[in-house]
């Protein structure tokens, strides 16, 4: 029996390897470029769900004249910046401002764009200048120019910073009063208010700084090569020009505001934010389910191997199955996605994809649960059982097979259920990696239409549903077991 | 003695520093029915238990029909087949219906196929006086009940001695004649028996031998008149005093 069990956990593991193995010999052949789509005119999704901006198109349209491949990872900025500092990620390209500080981690192109903060103020404010600030609160952007600044200076107008992960976000917190103003680049906030941000700039562009694209220091030369001399292309043919035209010329962002007005009456509902967004939305839960169903089977596999480590007459097994509980239990999940996704590689080298990495993390989390409770449910049953059993000249694990499991798992079925409940709602932190699920689809929208009343009742009215279809299927598979 | 079928020598039993079997020799020879007396906590539940290496012993050695039990390399599944073993709490697997927790350890040991087990069981549940209990589930049978199917479970393996740890102790009072029953009936037909209980009635009648333990040793041993009649030992004396004339 107990070699049964290591063979199992090596087979588990070996699965897991196949797994992620095979994923980075695919994804070695293109460049992953880590990017914010919450960031118009630079990178934002479009009303079909596809990336576009300025960065967008820049680092495509030069992938295409050098000849390379990109694949592009939405996680956010922070998120980025670390995926391309921990290898996860080849590149980075998102409104990114060179800084020295930066440049020793990271390796930066030429620049292609010139940018300064700014301070934006809800419409209806009396904040004209930084002096008014005193006392107030101030928002920004995880990890941004804007926050360097606005950190550099709190101490000296006596305000206090809140941090965001994404602009929008950050913009909302303005507009509902939360915060009295905040800091972000010139370009991407000139862009916002021309198309109807609802937010008004105070002040001149300060702190001026040049984007460029980034990869880490010392690595992916040949990458930084093709885009310096793409760049150059580019801006001697005049693709550049038509480029930055396209996004931030008069007629682009009145047509998008006028776009976004007339969005707006559609928006305006659920039935047309629904109409709108369904594919998008479909995408997300197809991610969601599809996280949730793989995660529940591998973590329920992985918790009922670590319980039963738990419960052999061994010291080491339980030591081991102690330990494994006593980690993944204790770490938040939020902690381990980010160390798996992002520490891990930055150790080993070799890139984890997202999906991987979220299965992973989530096998560990809710397979710890697990453990504990396969554990508890096998305690649970009275000793004498085993040792009825045993004394009848069973083995162990046909003394276990036969008569302790069948009355421990019975105990057991309603925390699965819970388990399995909970592991859905887990998949939204996955999120913070970048895997587009149903969370990320709904953070993503409402960067594009700053709908975020509507949209997250939707979001929620959809985990709600689902929730309730899987305990209506566990309820179902209960009965089963229990008749 | 004639053949010899336990054969326990200075046995010792420590759970950390307390000391339950300070050194116990103990000897039942073949169709021998013995029966252990003594206050509890004296070590006679550890000693049954022992037998079939449900607790290990700390030193000593166990023969059982020429196995060394007390040996960590014994195959200790094999030697507990010719074992059985009757609890104060029955144990009767919850999750199995009557006939199957009869039929479960010969199928599974791959002694009988699934209808000779079948046959058996029913066979067994007759002699217990429970034939209609076959398709029953344990949590709907009384305590004799249950303790007569623990019996006719253990005999399904065909073992050659049986070992009974307090059997009639967790009975209501009316129930526990109908077990003691059984259990004379099997000593009658030859089976070899070391049974812990306070049925002196039982003693008295079944018994070829009494033997007496108090604080992790065996004090006194006999013939049934004898221990009960002529107690040797002061301790014997005053046990069977409070027992008796209760």
């Amino acid at each position: 029996m107990k070699k049964h069990f290591v063979a199992l956990c090596l087979l588990f593991a070996a699965f897991f390897a196949v797994l992620v193995g095979k994923q980075s010999q695919v994804q070695a052949k293109t460049y992953t470029i880590g990017t914010d789509v919450t960031f118009p005119p630079f990178v934002y999704a479009n009303s079909h769900n596809k990336y576009v901006g300025i960065d967008m198109e820049l680092i495509r349209t030069i992938a295409k004249t050098e000849g390379f491949k990109i694949k592009i990872k939405p996680v956010g900025f922070n998120a980025a910046v670390q995926g391309v500092s921990s290898g996860q990620f080849d590149g980075i390209i998102s409104g990114m401002t060179i800084t020295k500080e930066r440049e020793k981690t990271f390796q930066f192109s030429t620049p292609y764009y010139e940018s300064g903060i700014v301070m934006a103020v809800a419409p209806k404010s009396n904040i004209k200048s930084l002096k008014d600030l005193k006392g107030k609160r101030v928002a920004v952007k995880t990890g941004t120019q804007g926050a360097t600044y606005a950190n550099s200076l709190k101490k000296k107008y006596g305000f206090k910073t809140v941090t965001f992960d994404d602009s929008d976000n950050m913009y909302n917190d303005v507009k509902t009063g939360n915060s009295a103003a905040c800091f972000d680049d010139s370009a991407v906030l000139n862009y916002g208010v021309r198309t109807g941000l609802g937010l008004k700039i105070v002040t001149k562009p300060a702190d001026i700084g040049k984007y460029g694209f980034a990869v880490k220091r010392g690595h992916n030369q040949k990458l930084m090569k093709m885009f310096n001399a793409g760049l150059a292309k580019l801006k001697k043919n005049g693709k550049y020009e038509q480029i930055i035209k396209k996004y931030t010329g008069q007629s682009a962002t009145s047509a998008k505001k006028k776009a976004n007005e007339k969005k707006d009456d559609a928006s305006n509902t659920f039935a047309g934010l629904i109409k709108e967004n369904y594919q998008a939305i479909l995408t997300g839960l197809l991610e969601t389910i599809k996280l949730t169903v793989v995660s529940i089977i591998c973590a329920t596999i992985f918790g009922i191997l670590v319980g039963l480590l738990g419960v052999i007459p061994n010291k080491f097994s339980q030591g081991l199955s102690t330990t494994i509980i006593y980690i993944f239990r204790g770490l938040p999940l939020l902690v381990l996605a980010l160390f798996i996704y992002n520490g891990v590689p930055s150790l080993t080298g070799s890139k984890i994809p997202a999906f991987v990495a979220g299965i992973i993390t989530l096998t560990l989390n809710e397979g710890a649960y697990t453990a504990a409770f396969v554990k508890g449910g096998i305690d649970a049953v009275d000793s004498g059982q085993m040792e009825a059993a045993r004394s009848l000249g069973l083995s162990f694990g046909k003394a276990m097979r036969k008569v302790v499991l069948p009355q421990g798992i019975k105990i057991m079925i309603p925390s699965f259920i819970n388990q399995f409940i909970i592991t859905l709602k887990d998949t939204s932190i996955l999120s913070i990696i970048g895997i587009l699920e149903l969370t990320q689809t709904g953070k993503i929208i409402i960067a594009r239409n700053l709908q975020g009343f509507r949209v997250w009742t939707i979001i929620a009215v959809i985990y709600l549903v689902i929730i309730t279809i899987l305990t209506l299927l566990s309820k179902w598979i209960e009965r089963r077991i229990n008749d | 003695m004639t053949n010899l079928k336990v054969d326990v020598t200075n046995l010792k039993k420590n759970f950390g520093d307390n000391h339950v079997l300070k050194g116990v020799n103990f000897k039942v020879a073949d169709n021998e029915v013995v029966v252990l007396i003594g206050p509890s906590g004296s070590g006679k539940s550890t000693l049954l238990r022992c037998l079939n290496r449900l607790e290990s012993p700390t030193s000593g050695k166990i023969i059982i029909d020429g196995r060394d039990i007390s040996d960590p390399k014994t195959d200790i599944d094999l030697a507990r087949q010719n074992i059985g073993m009757v609890f104060q709490h029955f144990n009767l697997f919850n999750n199995l219906t009557v006939g199957e927790n009869i039929e479960l350890a010969p199928v599974e040991l791959g002694k009988l196929s699934k209808e000779e087990a079948a046959q058996q069981g029913k066979k067994l549940l007759k002699a217990v006086g429970l034939e209609d209990k076959f398709s029953a589930m344990p949590q709907s049978l009384s305590g004799g009940q249950k303790q007569r199917v623990a019996i006719a479970r253990a005999l399904a393996m065909k073992p050659d001695i049986m070992l009974f740890d307090e059997p009639t102790s967790a009975l209501d009072p009316e129930m526990v004649g109908d077990v003691l029953e059984v259990m004379k009936k099997l000593a009658k037909e030859g089976m070899t028996m070391v049974v812990v209980t306070h049925e002196m009635g039982f003693a008295k009648e079944v018994a070829d031998r009494v033997v007496f333990m108090a604080d992790g040793k065996v004090v006194e041993e006999g013939q049934p008149e004898q221990v009960f009649d002529h107690p040797q030992n002061v301790r014997t004396k005053a046990f069977l005093d409070k027992v008796i004339n209760v």
